[in-house]
């Protein structure tokens, strides 16, 4: 793996999830998984549209490649974000991926229909979420095309 | 009784026959034994002819033979033999001539003889001298060529045959002497018996006769007894004579009449007491008649003891001897003095008599009539006195009066008194009419006599006619009636009857006529018909008119009947008669009975019913009820009999029932038979409640009614709308179940999930780099937590079994199995196990649960093992029909027999958590699937044999 030194890029993921606990897991999954990825946080949906729009005191924020998004949050939850996003012509570029506890049918249903880029029920065990991070981002990072890059040379 | 000469001539002819017949025995004999002897003496001339007849054959073979022997030898002695022989020969020749000079045969065989006799000795000579002189070949050449032999065959059979001649002379001889001899035995025992017996008859009646006379004198004596007896106890005057007349006895009524002794009228005496006019003309009389042995009869007068005179009738028989000699006279005198007189008072009674009366004497001639037969019959009675009584009756009387040879005419007569007989009389012009006489004897010096009374009945026949004309056509009317008719008098006896009558009470006519009506109908009749103390028969009989009375009747067989009789009154020559019309109510009363019967049973059910039960008719009336239904509607019976139905079912009764332009009474019915039908019921009080009834029809006279059986159905109805509710409620209650189970399980796992991570990024982190201590502590958190995740993830499956259960559809359970075994298929490859199957059939499964049941099963055939390899074999057998049993067989561990309900339960365990791993919800889980699809989980197992696990499932068989 290069550094990316080398390559002058990060891979920027926006965590959208409300329980500190597990933040701290994707965070030491995704340190695990790969060292280029920079995880931010946004704690809940408000915050997550401040970020995603770069307004607010995230004016600087970098426009992330991948978007892993929890559904169950105060204030506006996951699916009030997903659905914003994809109805934003600039944000909905952004792969989003939903990732939960829940594995309620109706959920996924819902989260499809939304146009979720994907649907993940996360693990109980720590191996299998630890592999589970590790998947998305063999999947999403490395070997689907990303748009927003910079073309390579 | 013999006569002392005819019994002299009797023995003298007796011993007479029988020294005759002792003669002719002597002489037979006599001859027998001459001709006996003479047998014999024939005997012995025969066997004297034989004798010599066989000496003659011996001479002769003696000759024969010496004169052989001298041919042959040459011998003199031989020749000398020979010659003397020859003598002999004709010697015996003679003698047997001599002897049978009596037979004729015999003696013309002699001659033959002789003749042969001296040929051969001719021929004998030629021969001896040939032989002197020329030898023995020459002699025996001449011997050979002569007729030598002939003649001696001849000579034998002559002689043979006067042998058998006097053999069979011999025989008949021997015979013949001996049937001499039988006769002889026997004539001389038949001879000898004859004359014993006869001695000995004439000895016996020698005896006899001795005998007789005793028994004669001895009789007699008795006879005078018994006369004396009698005449001592008789009204007339009675007497016993000698043979001469010499009277010695008279009775003592003799005496008392006369008032003489013995002494007085003994002998000749009794003439005294004779009138004189009448003495010299009787005494003549019985002189005459004790003479000639004859009855005598007389009539006379005999002077009694007052001095008058009184006629009598007087007679005598003689007492004989057994041989006709008179040994007694026994006399009677009768007073008839009596008679004579009445004979006139008789005769005035006659003549006043309202009947023809007409006196016949045994001779059926008329003695006497009255004027009432001068004028009945038209004739004077001078023209009928003295003609026989068939003049005017011309059958049937003498033939019944006249004695005939078989009885006398007294007895013809005591047959006929009393009885009327119906006959014919004739008048003088020839006319006839019926009549009926009456008979009655009168005794008279004449002999017996006999009184007829006559009477003309042809007004009576013609009465009696007319009656039976009447009674004809009534009885014809009574014959024809449908009903059984008798006719009782007052005294309650059964006059009449009709064939009916006999019919129904099995009786003929004449077992009834004249018995008691309570013969045939015990009780009821009688009382109130006969007349008593209170009321006359009439009277009895007028209440009893016209009213049909039901009483019992009885057959000659002795079973009842019930019976309802109508009478009325018939007037007849003997009184009121009651005529009853008997009619057979038997089968009404059965009816009815019947019919109370089933009206009882069927109140009774009604009454007894536990629903309320109401009848109503085609118009929707309430025609009956019971008391349920009372106490249902809050009504009294009354309120409701007769009232509609709608009063207590407003709605959907009557339209059901009540026929209408559409459909008759019965289709409606027929419609709601059996139906139980919702309505509402209104009580009394107005409330309504919800019913349920019931119809059935009941056909009666009135037509076609309809029971309705209503049942009070609002505790039903509560009970259903509670049970809704119940329904409802658990319905909610596990819909939040099923949520809080998820949710709690779900919202469970968030924290946990925290916990369980944390702990192992701590142990992966610090372990070493801690106490050991710390690690310990950590890895123990991390365990707890650890379980804590499968559990509530078990918690979660089974509780998704329920809540997430899919709707049953057709599956390939073989599919399910095949996703069962891919699941496992690492732990199939890490075990090395075998897992097999049968083929397995299509089912009405829930694919994801199936999959789970076979993984869980298989799984734990894996697991729980010994070293070596797994073997797991799925198979399904048809279960009955749409059925399918399908086992897992493993060769595991086999489970204990006491656990077997046990490993069901939930998070049962069996093993440490250090031998197996597994939370112990997968069987429960297993039990859950298997109930969800309407099964039941089993196990077979021993310990160390593995288990089978079985279950059944619905084929996806679809029911034609």
């Amino acid at each position: 793996m290069k550094s990316p030194e080398e390559n002058n890029q990060f891979l920027n993921v926006l965590l959208v999830e409300d329980s500190p606990g597990d933040v701290r897991l994707t965070q030491e999954a995704f340190r695990e998984a790969n060292l280029a990825v920079r995880l931010h946080v946004a704690n809940d949906g408000v915050q997550a549209m401040a970020f995603l729009r770069q307004e607010g005191a995230y004016v600087e924020a970098p426009r992330p490649d991948l978007t892993l998004l929890d559904l169950n949050m105060p204030k506006m939850d996951g699916r009030q974000v997903l659905a914003q996003i994809k109805a934003d012509d600039v944000l909905k570029t952004i792969p989003t991926v939903i990732l939960t506890t829940s594995a309620a049918d109706d959920d996924i249903a819902k989260c499809y229909q939304l146009q979720a880029n994907c649907y993940l029920t996360k693990p109980v065990q720590l191996d299998a979420f630890e592999n589970l991070v590790k998947s998305v981002n063999d999947f999403w990072l490395a070997k689907a095309r990303l748009p927003n890059r910079q073309a390579e040379d | 009784m013999k006569t002392k000469s005819s019994l002299n001539r009797g023995v003298q002819i007796g011993f007479g026959s029988a020294i005759v017949t002792l003669l002719v025995v002597g002489a037979i004999s006599y001859r027998a034994t001459v001709a006996s002897s003479e047998s014999d003496r024939w005997l012995r001339h025969t066997h004297e002819v034989i004798g010599d007849l066989r000496e003659l054959r011996l001479a002769m073979e003696t000759v024969e033979a010496n004169c052989r022997g001298f041919l042959l030898t040459g011998n003199e002695s031989y020749f000398k033999t020979c010659m003397a022989s020859r003598q002999d020969v004709a010697q015996y020749e003679t003698m047997v001539r001599n002897l049978t000079v009596d037979n004729a045969v015999q003696q013309g065989r002699i001659p033959e003889i002789e003749s042969l006799t001296t040929e051969k000795f001719a021929l004998a000579d030629k021969v001896l001298d040939l032989r002197r002189a020329q030898g023995t070949e020459a002699a025996a050449d001449a011997i050979r060529s002569s007729r030598a032999q002939e003649i001696t065959t001849e000579f034998l059979g002559l002689v043979g045959q006067m042998e058998d001649e006097e053999e069979r002379l011999l025989i008949l001889r021997d015979a013949d002497a001996k049937r001499r001899l039988g006769q002889t035995k026997a004539v001389l025992f038949l001879g000898t018996l004859l004359g014993v017996l006869i001695a000995a008859a004439a000895g016996w009646m020698v005896r006899h006769d001795a005998g007789a006379r005793d028994r004669a004198v001895e009789a007699l004596r008795e006879g005078e007894e018994r006369f004396r007896d009698m005449a001592n106890n008789i009204s007339q005057l009675a007497w016993m004579a000698d043979e001469k007349g010499y009277i010695f006895w008279y009775n003592d009524r003799w005496f008392d009449y006369t008032g003489t002794t013995l002494a007085d009228v003994v002998g000749w005496g009794g003439q005294e007491t004779l009138h004189p006019d009448h003495r010299q003309r009787v005494m003549d009389k019985i002189k005459r008649s004790f003479k000639a042995g004859e009855i005598w009869e007389d009539t006379f007068p005999l002077r009694g003891r007052d001095g008058s005179y009184r006629t009598f009738l007087s007679r005598a028989v003689p007492i004989r001897d057994a041989e006709g000699k008179v040994l007694r006279w026994f006399g009677t005198n009768t007073d008839i003095s009596e008679t004579k007189e009445s004979g006139a008072k008789y005769r005035g009674l006659l003549e006043a008599a309202p009947d023809a009366m007409v006196v016949v004497n045994a001779a059926g001639e008329i003695v006497l009539l009255n004027v009432r037969t001068e004028k009945e019959f038209g004739y004077n009675r001078d023209e009928l006195v003295g003609q026989p009584v068939t003049n005017i009756i011309p059958e049937g009387f003498a033939e019944r009066l006249i004695s005939d040879g078989t009885r006398s005419a007294a007895e013809a007569l005591a047959q006929q008194i009393g009885t009327g007989i119906e006959l014919i009389g004739q008048r003088k012009d020839g006319s006839r009419f019926p009549i009926e006489i009456m008979l009655s004897p009168l005794e008279s010096a004449e002999g017996i006599l006999v009184t007829a009374a006559i009477r003309d009945i042809s007004v009576r026949r013609a009465a009696e006619k007319h009656l039976g004309q009447m009674e004809g056509r009534y009885r014809g009317l009574l014959e024809a009636a449908p009903d059984a008719m008798v006719v009782v008098n007052t005294a309650g006896e059964i006059v009449l009857l009709n064939v009916q009558a006999e019919k129904q009470l099995g009786y003929s006519r004449d077992e009834l006529v004249g018995q008691k009506v309570t013969n045939i109908i015990p009780e009821g009749f009688a009382e109130r018909l006969i007349a008593d103390g209170t009321r006359t028969a009439a009277e009895a009989l007028a209440q009893q008119i016209g009213t049909g009375i039901e009483l019992m009747a009885r057959r000659k067989d002795g079973s009842e009947f019930p019976i309802e009789i109508m009478l009325s009154p018939l007037e007849s020559a003997e009184g009121i008669l009651v005529t009853a019309a008997i009619r057979d109510i038997g089968v009404r009363r059965a009816a009815e009975k019947h019919l109370g019967q089933m009206e009882g049973r069927y109140r009774g059910l009604l009454e007894a019913a536990p629903d309320a039960m109401v009848v109503v008719n085609t118009a929707g009336e309430i025609v009956l009820l019971n008391v349920r239904a009372e106490k249902q509607f809050g009504y009294n019976r009354d309120e409701l009999a007769g009232q509609k139905m709608t009063n207590i079912v407003p709605e959907g009764f009557a339209e059901r029932l009540v026929a209408d332009a559409l459909r008759s009474t019965a289709d409606a019915l027929a419609q709601q038979i059996g139906t139980g039908i919702e309505l509402t019921g209104r009580h009394k009080n107005g409330s309504v409640f919800p019913i349920e009834i019931m119809l059935s029809p009941l056909e009666s006279a009135e037509g076609i009614l309809v029971t309705a059986a209503i049942r009070d159905i609002s505790v039903r109805k509560q009970a259903e709308l509670n049970l809704l509710h119940k329904i409802e409620e658990l319905n909610r209650s596990n819909e939040e179940l099923g949520q809080f189970a998820y949710i709690a399980s779900h919202d469970l796992q968030e924290p946990l999930r925290m916990v369980a991570s944390y702990t192992q990024l701590l142990s992966r982190r610090y372990k070493g780099k801690l106490d050991a201590e710390a690690d310990e502590f950590i890895a123990f958190a991390v365990d707890g937590a650890g379980r804590m995740q499968r559990l509530i993830q078990d918690l979660l499956a089974f509780s998704r079994v329920g809540t997430k259960g899919q709707e049953m559809l057709d599956t390939s359970s073989e599919d399910a199995l095949q996703q069962a075994i891919i699941n496992l298929r690492g732990a199939i490859e890490e075990s090395g196990a075998l897992v097999t199957h049968d083929p397995l059939p299509g089912v009405l499964a829930d694919e994801m649960q199936l999959t789970q049941l076979f993984q869980n099963l298989i799984g734990n055939g894996i697991k729980y093992q010994n070293p070596g390899i797994p073997k797991v074999h799925i198979s399904a057998t048809r279960n009955g029909g749409n059925k399918w049993a399908f086992a897992v067989k493993d060769n595991g561990l086999g489970i204990d027999s006491q656990y077997f309900e046990r490993i069901f339960g939930m998070f049962q365990r069996l093993h440490k958590r250090e031998e197996f791993a597994g939370t112990g919800i997968g069987l429960a889980i297993c039990k859950k699937i298997v109930e969800r699809h309407g099964g039941t989980i089993s196990v077979e197992s021993q310990p160390g044999q593995g288990s089978t696990f079985s279950f059944a499932l619905a084929g996806n068989e679809k029911k034609s």
